[in-house]
């Protein structure tokens, strides 16, 4: 009897009340009848947890009231405001990003440039450029005494108080202090022009040229690098206050020069390693007499032959 | 057809039928889950989605639009509890004057049987039977709360039956 079992939907229509009275009868007899009449009785007293409509209602129109609008207190394009202006600022530093070389007295430096040129900085000097671009842009600062090997490329710029010296790949000793220009040219051809003097000159190896007392001087060597290089200063014919000032930068002293004509020119070397034998060797030919001074930690420079 | 229709995004349309569904569609996430705390959850997401969207809800489907977004929502949420029902004291009242402790004792055992064994209804067939005892609904109703066909309503509903029978045939 068991036919409610066998159709998917039958019980499912007596639940809803839709068998004909002949089936319903014939289900009313049949053995599992009494134990779903009360599951359907029972199952109908059920009831779900207690919902409360009215607070989530309420909750309800809270939620989509609409929102106000928030105003920034930061508005978004001020970030990328911020982040350009770090970005630019960034930029700047890199594209100004110079390099900076100093010597004291008595030191020498070498320094490799970016495109494997290099420079030996002399006592007393200070060398800048911009290492961003160096490849295309070779502009260097110097003030003091240097000697540059320059590898081939663009045209290679030394900038000084006093003049520029521009090469296309050489080797030369340039000197720029106080009112001293002086360029020495090794190998290669160097073109200089002085700032004071508003002239160019083209070097040649063992050409060399300087500007003191407001002239231009021009004069031979033979040398393949400049002595300082080696621990030793040379010097032709030149003005015995830049001698001077080459041993005080490489030693360290002072000298009271008010008792000797700064106009004399000396030719001739000093050696940096001993002050004594440099002293004697450049005031040994020019009758020059030194007594130090502890006092006031200077030397004193005095002339002995007055002819 | 109605010349004028109803829209959603008016406050007292919008509670109206708030009233008329949200405790259709409680119970029946509820029926599904056994989560107060989820079923509540699901049904103010199913609400609020339908007042942002009201412009494009029609009112004659807002009732579809609301049953499908918590189908929607309930999918994404896996965990099931325990259902628990309460049954109407009517019966027990009722009772009193008329039935022996005998019988009391022994209705009340049976309602406990019972409520476990529709706790342990797969899912399918709980909500169908319950939206359909519990909460009166129609068969063609079950069907367009639970997505499904009508015949597959029926199905489900026979099959509850039958599962319910075969775990409380004892008695």
């Amino acid at each position: 009897m068991e036919n409610f079992s066998k159709d998917e939907t039958f019980l499912a229509r007596w639940i809803a009340g839709e068998l004909s009275p002949k089936e319903l009868e014939k289900f009313q007899n049949s053995q599992g009848y009494p134990v779903l009449k009360k599951i359907n009785d029972a199952s109908q007293n059920l009831k779900a947890p207690t919902f409360n409509d009215q607070a989530l209602l309420i909750k309800l129109k809270e939620l989509n009231k609409p929102q106000p609008k928030v105003k920034k207190l930061i508005p978004n394009w001020a970030y990328s405001a911020a982040a350009v202006l770090v970005v630019a600022l960034g930029l700047l530093y890199v594209m100004t990003l110079s390099s900076h070389y100093q010597t004291s007295f008595g030191e020498q430096l070498a320094v490799l440039l970016p495109d494997n040129s290099s420079v030996k900085l002399n006592a007393n000097s200070k060398l800048e450029y911009k290492t961003l671009n160096w490849k295309s842009n070779r502009r260097l600062e110097l003030e003091g005494e240097a000697f540059f090997d320059v590898e081939k490329g663009q045209s290679f710029k030394v900038f000084t108080n006093l003049g520029l010296v521009e090469v296309l790949g050489t080797e030369f000793n340039v000197i720029s202090r106080d009112a001293y220009f002086e360029v020495q040219c090794m190998e290669g051809k160097v073109r200089v022009s002085s700032n004071t003097l508003n002239e160019e000159v083209v070097l040649l190896p063992g050409d060399a040229v300087r500007v003191a007392n407001n002239r231009l001087e021009e004069w031979n060597f033979s040398l393949d690098e400049p002595n300082w290089t080696l621990g030793e200063s040379t010097f032709f014919n030149t003005p015995i206050s830049q001698v001077l000032l080459a041993l005080e930068n490489q030693f360290q002293i002072k000298f009271d020069k008010t008792n000797i004509d700064l106009n004399k020119r000396f030719t001739g070397a000093f050696t940096h390693k001993n002050l004594n034998l440099a002293l004697k060797t450049v005031s040994g030919p020019m009758g020059i007499s030194y007594t130090v001074d502890k006092e006031n930690n200077t030397i004193l420079l005095n002339s002995y032959n007055n002819n | 057809m109605n010349s004028d229709p109803k829209s959603v995004c008016e406050q007292k349309n919008y509670e109206q039928l708030f009233i008329t569904h949200s405790k259709t569609l409680f119970n029946f996430i509820y029926y599904k889950c056994g989560d107060v705390q989820q079923a509540e959850d699901i049904v103010q997401d199913a609400y609020v989605k339908l007042w942002n969207n009201c412009s494009k809800v029609i009112y004659d489907k807002a009732k579809s639009f609301l049953f499908t977004v918590a189908r929607n929502l309930f999918f994404n949420e896996v965990a099931h509890k325990k259902i628990v029902l309460q049954h109407e004291s009517s019966t027990t009242s009722k009772s009193i004057t008329n039935e022996s402790p005998q019988y009391i004792l022994e209705e009340q055992e049976f309602m406990e049987k019972l409520k476990n064994a529709i706790d342990s209804l797969p899912e399918k067939q709980r909500e169908v039977f319950l939206l359909s005892r519990i909460d009166k609904k129609k068969y063609t109703e079950i069907s367009e709360i639970v997505g499904i066909s009508i015949k597959a309503v029926e199905k489900r509903m026979s099959l509850a039956l039958t599962t319910l029978r075969d775990k409380l045939g004892d008695i």
